[in-house]
């Protein structure tokens, strides 16, 4: 079998090859390593590669799989661990020099999910250092490059799970997403990324960013792949304080391909901010689409739309400044700058001001979940803009020049503050060939809903299938 | 009000003092520039009316 192939085939169509003992473990593993030689000196999207390791575990599936013990649809699958994972007896450093050296002692809870499912480890995933910044950009590490276009931001703070999945280096990538940084550098390199509901995938051995914004969730290059995935990692965890307790369903079984009678409001003042023409036309034309396909479309008003980022920042930079304070007085010096200045600049803010930002967060929730009785999701684009240059400070989103970390964060950061569910999957290319992503969010804990639309969008494109050109 | 009247350059330099904030002009700047952002986006929290609500600490996920 061609080993770009089995690069690029999704865990979907991978796990039955690998159930049915068409192609082995070690095939896999063998060809991502091949390809991660050949694209890594680009991208840079890993901080750790875990080649002997991941052959010898590859070598135990086939084995187990062999003696017909089939662990299900990760057994054999590889995937990559965004470098805030805390990983039993591998570094992790949460992109910062400073934890260089940093071994934990277990596995966060979606790392030992993972491996109780039998996926195999191929390595931590570069990012943004403290996952703090939405470009992928990091001195101590490297910067990691967009596989559409190098020269091009990944998007962040998870810009090696964009850039392995999208570049076939890996099957299946973690993210975590307190500003977006799960959907940012899934709709700049051109792949699906899900924020699930904030609760329902364990938090647990992971570095925190914002202790009340954090979430973690798949990276893929198919909805299908997300959620499968999310079958794995989603669940109550006694160890993460803000777990949830709720039923889990098939995720798998609801890309029904189906969405009749889905109701999809559009919120009126996302098209009223700076936004690129072209990914204007590519978002409006997805949800035309949607709607030639059975759904109801509707213009809907989110007012708190345009206060979302004062308060989401109000309260991100109030709790990294207090997460990351000791290290800051301690080690200050050796955190990357931008990032120690932002740090920095949380310890101007005000309590007052924090519990106002707090007030004003139970607002947008409520306004939030006032639009979600009368519609089932709500869409728009997941970026104002395509992949910037890295290190740009500014970009231009239609006619307005801003600032990099506003405009990337622009659609992203109301569902962290909400908690609600948001997936961003591909709709298009710009003409620089540049991803575009649309991004749909729904009901709390109704993953079911949005990935059962991302899916049937999906399957009725084809820009899934592009590949870039590495 | 404006930001750089509610923070002005030398309650900056007073304040990092305070905090243990160190780095040179270039940094310092922008460190000012970011602080003075924080009091901007301060001001827009404090335009939304919010009475009557009490803070949401966090989005509190179901437990039973």
């Amino acid at each position: 079998m061609d080993t770009l192939e089995i690069c690029y085939m999704s865990a979907g169509v991978l796990s039955k090859l690998v159930e049915s003992k068409e192609i082995s473990p070690v095939e896999i593993i063998d060809a991502h390593l091949a390809r991660i030689d050949a694209t890594e000196p680009v991208l840079n999207s890993f901080i750790t590669l875990l080649a002997d390791e991941s052959r010898i575990a590859a070598r135990q599936a086939e084995k187990d799989i062999q003696a017909g013990k089939y662990k299900g649809p990760l057994h054999g699958i590889p995937v990559g661990l965004k470098d805030l994972y805390n990983t039993a007896g591998v570094r992790t450093t949460s992109g910062s020099k400073i934890f260089d050296t940093f071994i934990p002692a277990e596995d966060c809870t979606v790392a030992a999910k993972f491996h109780q499912a039998g996926a195999i480890l191929l390595g931590k995933l570069n990012m943004h250092p403290f996952a703090y910044g939405p470009t992928g950009e990091n001195l101590d590490y490297g910067h990691m490059h967009n596989p559409w276009n190098p020269e091009m931001v990944t998007g962040g703070s998870s810009g090696g799970s964009g850039s392995a999945a999208a570049a076939g280096q890996c099957t299946i990538t973690t993210g975590s997403d307190t500003g977006g940084s799960i959907r940012i550098p899934a709709a700049l390199c051109g792949i699906v990324g899900l924020k699930p509901t904030y609760g329902l995938v364990s938090r647990w051995g992971l570095t925190a960013l914002s202790w009340s914004l954090d979430h973690p969730g798949p990276m893929a290059r198919t909805v299908e792949d997300a959620a499968i995935t999310m079958n794995i990692i989603a669940g109550h965890d006694p160890k993460d304080v803000a777990s949830a307790k709720v039923d889990i369903p098939n995720y798998t079984a609801a890309l029904t391909g189906d969405v009749r009678g889905l109701r999809i409001g559009m919120p009126k003042e996302y098209f009223e901010a700076p936004l690129d023409p072209q990914v204007r036309k590519s978002v409006q034309d997805a949800v035309s689409l949607l709607e030639s396909m059975g759904a109801e479309i509707r213009e809907v008003s989110f007012p708190m739309f345009n206060e979302s980022q004062a308060i989401s920042s109000t309260v991100l930079m109030s709790e990294a400044t207090a997460f990351h304070r000791d290290l800051l007085e301690k080690d200050g010096q050796q955190i990357y700058e931008p990032v120690r200045q932002r740090l920095e600049a949380g310890l101007f803010i005000k309590a007052a001001d924090y519990l106002r930002a707090q007030q004003a967060r139970a607002l947008l929730d409520q306004e939030g979940r006032r639009l979600l009785d009368d519609v089932d999701l709500l869409a728009g684009p997941t970026e104002p803009v395509t992949a910037p240059e890295i290190l740009a400070p500014r970009v231009l989103a239609g006619e307005q020049e801003i600032g990099v970390v506003g405009a990337l964060t622009q659609y992203t950061r109301p569902y962290n503050i909400t908690g609600f569910p948001a997936i961003s999957v591909p709709c298009g290319f710009s003409d620089t060939g540049m991803p575009i992503g649309l991004q749909l969010a729904g009901k709390p804990f109704d993953e079911p809903t949005v990935l059962r639309a991302a899916h049937a969008y999906e399957q009725a494109t084809e820009w899934h299938t592009r590949r870039p050109p590495l | 009000m404006a930001a750089e009247e509610q923070l002005p350059r030398e309650d900056f330099d007073l304040l990092t003092k305070l905090h243990g904030v160190t780095g040179g002009h270039a940094y310092l700047d922008e460190l000012y520039a970011q602080a003075r952002g924080v009091y901007i986006m301060a001001d827009a929290v404090k335009k939304i009316d919010v009475s009557g609500v009490e803070p949401d600490m966090a989005f509190i996920p179901p437990t039973d």
